[in-house]
């Protein structure tokens, strides 16, 4: 998990202070387009993080249906645990709704609560 | 009292004949309609594998149910029914109205937005089109 968040902190940003000037010029809207929370291809301390949206708003979801376990499944931990807002980029209103299908699902034994052995 | 919709879910042993899961469907249909409830479809998922193990078991057999009532009490009656039931291991109802009125009702709302949008996105082109303007500075100096 540790190693997870760091890059999504952006951990690196506060040591490469001089090289920022040049950095958000080209970063944000820039070619390079790396993945979300992935370095760029050009220095090793510039990572263009490409904004995470929530998906449900692209979809323009009013309801989400926990009989749906597919589209309930990538908010899931392999361990079974809901991934957080900041990991998934989800909106504060979906992921209220998404947690309220997840836990739903679990009940019926369409998401598991806990990875088996 | 308005109208309430659930949803019912209930999971059968794999092993079960058809003829066991419908006439757990028709019990429960007759209790509905006796209490004054209507069921609105039945829909056999099938067998389909539980992504957890209940009693021993994993693979169950998922039937699914839309129900409106004006009584709540009814589903208390159904869960009652499914508790007893044999081959039924695991059921679920969900009271589902409340939030189908709230996505109605964002439906509604967006398509009002929409629906007024035409005059604002014309107004708005034409903003960005003034600040587009300034960056013919970046060619000047160039010249």
């Amino acid at each position: 998990m540790a190693e997870e968040n760091a890059p999504m902190q952006q951990s690196h940003g506060p040591s490469s202070g001089g090289m920022r000037s040049s950095g958000p010029g080209g970063g944000p809207g820039g070619p390079g387009g790396g993945r979300p929370g992935g370095p760029a291809k050009r220095g090793k301390r510039n990572f263009v993080r490409k904004k995470k949206v929530c998906r449900f708003c692209v979809d323009k979801a009013d309801f989400i249906d926990y009989k749906k376990a597919e589209i309930l499944a990538p908010f899931i931990q392999e361990r079974g645990k809901i991934l957080p807002r900041r990991m998934t980029g989800t909106c504060s209103r979906h992921q209220r709704w998404l947690t309220v299908a997840i836990k739903r699902a679990q009940n019926i034994a369409l998401l598991p609560f806990a990875a088996e052995l | 009292m308005e109208e309430r919709q659930y949803d019912l879910i209930f999971i059968c042993r794999p092993d079960t004949p058809e003829a066991d899961v419908d006439k757990v469907v028709a019990t429960l249909e007759s209790t509905a309609t006796e209490k004054g409830a209507k069921i609105e479809s039945v829909a056999k998922w099938g067998r389909k594998r539980m992504a957890y193990r209940v009693q021993k078991l994993h693979e169950g057999y998922f039937v699914y149910m839309v129900i409106k009532t004006t009584h709540g009490e009814v589903v208390k009656e159904l869960e009652r029914r499914l508790k007893v039931a044999d081959p039924v291991i695991k059921y679920l109802t969900v009271r589902l109205d409340e939030e189908l009125k709230r996505q109605e009702k964002l439906k509604r709302h967006r398509e009002r937005r929409a629906a007024r949008r035409p005059r604002k996105t014309v107004a708005a082109p034409a903003a960005p089109v003034a600040p587009i303007a300034p960056p013919s500075e970046q060619s000047a100096p160039t010249a």
